[in-house]
């Protein structure tokens, strides 16, 4: 009954949240299936950014996660308080929207048999239609790893437009943007400070990639053009000539020396870089195709399309290996795990992750209610996921934790709808986080070296139940 | 039908009928449970109007030729039709594998998912988990170098066939074949049981443009099916989101919905900026108060000190008139013989006094100079007295101005081209030709002059001099007015400017002819009035070809200089060439109606000639 209950309230919880509900910071429901609770209160935090994710009741950091110790027995005391605030508001909507009197059968989370799997209530119920649905073994949220917050740490001004696009080098000295004002930067990491400008795009630049393999800028733009800068000379040596359209991003491949583009022309064009030859066209998408990522592992070519689809591809014949339809809407983020053989894909309903190499179905990352522009993973499994009205959401990769939100505010002088997130990107030592913005500005974030599991904790729930979204 | 009816019934049933028999007592025991569903042919007799059309009408056999019908036994000779259903394809398990269809036409490594439980999430692995994991380096490994190859391939064929121009490829070995005719003697392959072939490849020409046109553009084929869509249908927009769609149109200060343009006193009306009161800081105002306030004071000074000055100037003046009073007085009583003492100074110290008083004018002028503009002063003293060689030395322009004629630049160099010669390459001006040609006096002289011989009489031998005087000044005209009674009236005019404003050549004639003939005077004169008076009448004339004249014309004659415009009207009608004084020159006629004396009407010809020189014929 209780997950009956619970598969009823599922859309009432997770109905979009409005920013104000973000700022207000009350949770909307105690029995929120995903343990997307805002901070309470009483947690200290920067009014230029949101953390998010209080667990009303951590597990201390040294127990162990076993049945017995699912159950807190000293609650912190931000746990209690933010259980106080959000007991009334989640039993009152229980009583409203509960259809028949069932006494005591929705408990408060903290309540010693919830520990039980669900099935077993709902076995006492009697119900067996239901039962023979739920015999099965009902899916529980692991543990989330645990994340320090990140903070923002400066902002970078410079740039005369949109920034869409951002690249650190290999050897982390400098990261490359480039911007709406069809210029490319480069920029000292450390210290922020401008290095050069690239001037030759004559339309906004809407990627950027540094060559591991030789010492080449890529940039491609809304101009139909892919240039291949020498970083020794600061010039380009060679243009890539082939789109009909707009070009919206580009890769490179890991070992071999290969480019690929993607534009509005739906298709993607593999290039061998030293030749300028296109080797493939990967037509097949029936829309813009938004963003592509190589790999040197099968399927080597992923493309995210704004037809709704991902496809594989298999770079030898130049052909489709498979084709995800699961997104409802535009996909413009993919990213690849460093580690993993896995994949996230970023749209306006869901961040879908899938397993290599074919393609199958992992799980859904909801909650990030905005058009996804760009996704960024490091090697500590950190998903940051950026959206085009300004948040940031950061999630633990495993599990689908959503263990922070952030929504920078805009640079002065720039409307609030002037927030918005082009591209994020890791620097190499993955201590920096360094995000594209609309506000014609670049921000970097670093970890909170004050925070630890106890200022910041996880607020996970064992028998949390996802929600099923197609 | 006859026959069977006489013959007895047979004792012996035959083989057909036997089978019959039996087929009828199993359908009459079958009849009970189930209708029999088969068809048969009528038997024969009864297939009249009987047309095959099924299969089974056929039975097993073949067309029935006497039914003059197309019949297909066995769908033999029917156009086969395709069936594009998929034959039903089993799993292991015996269970229907629905997603045949949607993999029909993929490739057969294609990954396709159709099921539920592809859109599952599944259970949350460990990062450790062996499924989770990169392939090794040398599964990668591998699979990099198998692609390389093939890109390379790719790439190297592709960069080939953008060369225009590419080695020639390297010819295959040649081959040697034995070959072992069939027809074997003597008469045959020169004797020789076998032969060997040496085959070569031919060469080809690596500049040969391709045979066989490439350039069509091939349609693309059918694009492979789509995927199955793995998505449960978008929800339905809420309300909320629908109107968090809609954006707001712009609206324009200027254009109104319409497109029209805003009238400006309505925009203006529109945008309440005159709704607003301007709030003007009240420093604005002192500050005017004050400005206006000292403006005021510093008159009030400048008054005040022009009103000293004045009185100091006034008191001055009387000072000085009295001090003159006083001399006037003591030059009087010098005059008046009384000396005073004042006349013993000498004249030696007053000259003293004149030259020290000069000296101090000087300085004061100096002084008052330098006081004045001590710069150009200076500058101006220190160059007075400088050396002429200093002066060119240090480059001080000399202002010095020359007798000799200077030309314009520009006016040199003519003969250089386009830029230079025709008005510096203005396109406005049309200078085509950079100077006359053969300019200068003597051309007009050879082109526009009468020839002697022809006109001697007319002008006599001073023709030279009358072309080279000037034609109007100072040369008393003089017209030789011929009546048609032959009489010939001389007249002289002073100033010959007045030749072509009749008018005022009329009240000459009058002025100075009065008295020498009276006549023919009152009769010009008449003349001229009445033509002045009428001038319709002047217009009609009996001769056709001077009614040609214009009514307009005279019209205009009549509101400016009319005479004169009228008799040039007539100039190109009448040419006399009977006539012995017309002398190339303007033959002017008039037709005029006289009043006194001559009835009929009169001509009038006024020939002015080159030098001033004219005839009235009348």
């Amino acid at each position: 009954m209780a997950i009956k209950l619970r598969n009823e309230y599922g859309p009432v919880l997770h109905m979009p949240t409005s920013k104000e509900n973000l700022k207000e910071k009350v949770p909307q429901s105690a029995s929120d299936s995903y343990g997307h609770k805002q901070y309470p209160a009483n947690q200290g935090q920067e009014v230029e950014y949101l953390v998010t994710g209080t667990h009303p009741y951590p597990p201390g950091p040294g127990v162990a996660l076993t049945a017995d110790t699912k159950i807190q027995r000293m609650p912190s005391e931000s746990a209690a308080q933010s259980l106080a605030v959000a007991l009334p508001a989640s039993q009152a909507r229980a009583d409203a929207n509960r259809p028949v009197p069932t006494g005591g059968e929705y408990r408060h989370p903290g309540a010693p048999d919830r520990a039980q799997p669900a099935g077993a209530v709902v076995m006492e119920g009697g119900n067996a239609k239901n039962s023979a649905l739920m015999a099965k073994k009902a899916p529980t949220m692991p543990k989330p790893q645990w994340h320090p917050p990140w903070k923002l740490y400066r902002v970078i001004s410079g740039h005369l437009g949109w920034v869409r696009c951002i690249a650190v080098e290999p050897g982390n000295q400098w990261f490359v943007t480039g911007s709406a004002d069809r210029t490319i930067k480069i920029w000292d990491l450390a210290s922020g400070k401008l290095k050069l400008s690239l001037t030759g795009h004559i339309s906004t630049v809407r990627g950027v990639i540094v060559s591991t393999r030789s010492p080449y800028l890529f940039s491609c733009g809304e101009d139909k053009q892919v240039k291949c800068w020498d970083l020794e000379y600061n010039k380009v040596i060679r243009h890539y000539h082939g789109h009909l359209s707009a070009v919206y991003g580009l890769d490179l491949h890991p070992t071999i020396d290969v480019l690929v583009t993607c534009s509005r022309d739906s298709t993607a064009r593999i290039w061998d870089v030293r030749t300028k030859a296109s080797v493939h066209t990967l037509s097949g998408h029936t829309n813009a195709v938004a963003t592509v990522r190589c790999q040197a592992a099968e399927p080597q070519i992923i493309t995210g399309s704004h037809d709704t689809t991902i496809r594989l591809w298999d770079l030898v014949a130049g052909k489709t290996r498979v084709t995800l339809t699961n997104h409802k809407k535009s996909v413009r983020a993919v990213v690849l795990h460093p580690r993993h053989y896995t994949f996230a894909s970023g749209s306006p309903d869901n961040i879908k992750q899938w397993k290599f190499p074919d393609g199958s179905f992992i799980q859904n990352l909801s909650g990030h209610n905005a058009i996804i522009n760009t996704l960024t993973v490091n090697s500590d499994g950190v998903l940051v996921s950026g959206a085009d009205n300004g948040t940031m959401h950061l999630w633990d990769w495993r599990t689908g934790y959503n263990f922070q939100r952030v929504h920078a505010a805009v640079q002065p002088g720039s409307l609030d709808s002037e927030s918005g997130i082009f591209a994020c990107a890791f620097d190499q030592s993955e201590s920096r986080l360094l995000t594209a913005e609309a506000d014609k500005t670049i921000k970097v974030y670093k970890e909170d070296d004050t925070a630890t599991e106890e200022t910041h904790p996880v607020s996970w729930k064992p028998e949390i139940i996802k929600r099923k979204r197609f | 039908m006859a026959l069977t009816s006489f013959l007895p019934a047979p004792t012996q049933l035959s083989q057909d009928q036997l089978e019959a028999e039996e087929k009828a007592r199993s359908q009459r025991s079958r009849q009970t449970s189930l209708v029999s569903s088969r068809r048969e042919p009528p038997p024969y007799g009864y297939r009249k109007g009987w047309i095959p059309r099924l299969l089974e009408d056929f039975g097993d056999g073949g067309a029935f030729p006497e039914i003059h019908v197309a019949q297909y036994p066995l769908d033999m000779g029917r156009k086969k039709k395709m069936s594009n259903a998929l034959a039903i394809q089993v799993d292991a398990e015996g269970k229907i594998k629905y997603d045949a269809i949607a993999r029909q036409g993929q490739s057969k490594d294609k990954v396709i998912y159709s099921k539920y439980t592809d859109l599952v999430p599944k259970e949350v692995m460990n990062a450790d988990d062996p499924d989770l994991q990169r392939p090794d380096e040398e599964a990668i490994k591998e699979i990099t170098e198998k692609t390389r190859v093939a890109l390379e391939k790719s790439v190297s064929q592709k960069v080939a066939a953008a060369m225009p121009v590419r080695a020639a490829d390297k010819l295959a070995p040649a081959q040697y074949i034995r070959y072992t005719p069939s027809q074997q003697g003597v008469a045959f392959n020169s004797g020789a049981k076998q032969r060997v072939i040496r085959m070569v490849e031919m060469q080809k020409d690596p500049m040969e443009p391709p045979r066989f046109k490439i350039n069509k553009k091939i349609p693309r084929g059918p694009p492979s099916p789509p995927a199955p869509v793995m998505h449960s249908p978008s929800r339905k927009m809420t309300v909320k989101e629908q109107q968090e769609w809609k954006i707001p149109p712009c609206i324009s200060n200027w254009k109104n919905a319409k497109g029209y343009t805003i009238p400006l006193d309505k925009r203006l009306a529109a945008d309440g900026r005159g709704l607003q009161t301007v709030h003007i800081n009240e420093n604005f105002a002192k500050l005017a108060e004050a400005l206006y306030i000292a403006d005021r004071k510093a008159r009030e000074a400048v008054e005040m000190r022009a009103q000293v000055e004045r009185k100091m100037a006034q008191k001055e003046k009387e000072k000085h008139e009295e001090k003159l009073r006083e001399m006037a007085q003591k030059a009087r009583e010098r005059r008046a013989g009384i000396k005073t003492h004042v006349e013993k100074e000498d004249g030696e110290a007053r000259e003293r006094d004149e030259i020290r008083h000069d000296r101090r004018k000087e300085r004061q002028h100096d002084r008052n100079l330098s006081r004045a503009a001590p710069d150009k002063r200076s500058k101006l003293q220190r160059n007075e007295n400088r050396d002429i060689s200093e002066v060119i030395a240090l480059g001080v322009p000399n202002p010095r101005t020359s007798n000799e004629v200077q030309y314009d630049q520009r006016l040199f160099n003519q003969s250089k081209g386009m830029d230079s010669g025709f008005g510096c390459g203005e396109d406005e001006i049309y200078n085509v030709y950079d100077q006359a040609w053969r300019g200068g006096k003597d051309m007009a002289q050879n082109i526009y002059r009468p020839s002697k011989n022809l006109d001697k009489d007319m002008y006599g031998d001073d023709l030279e001099a009358r072309i080279k005087t000037n034609r109007y000044q100072g040369r008393p005209l003089s017209f030789n007015i011929y009546t048609s009674e032959n009489k010939v009236v001389h007249s002289h005019f002073s100033s010959s400017l007045d030749l072509f404003p009749i008018r005022s050549f009329l009240v000459q004639t009058v002025d100075k002819e009065a008295e020498k003939d009276q006549f023919s005077l009152r009769r010009i004169l008449s003349v001229w009035t009445n033509f002045w008076k009428k001038p319709s009448n002047t217009v009609a004339l009996k001769d056709p070809q001077i009614a040609a004249v214009p009514r307009n014309m005279s019209m205009k004659a009549k509101r400016e200089g009319r005479s004169r415009y009228f008799v040039q009207s007539e100039r190109t009608v009448v040419d006399n060439p009977n006539d012995a004084s017309h002398m190339g020159n303007t033959l002017y006629m008039a037709r005029i109606k006289t009043k006194s004396g001559c009835q009929s009407p009169a001509l009038l010809f006024i020939t002015g000639e080159g030098g001033g020189y004219g005839k009235i014929l009348l």
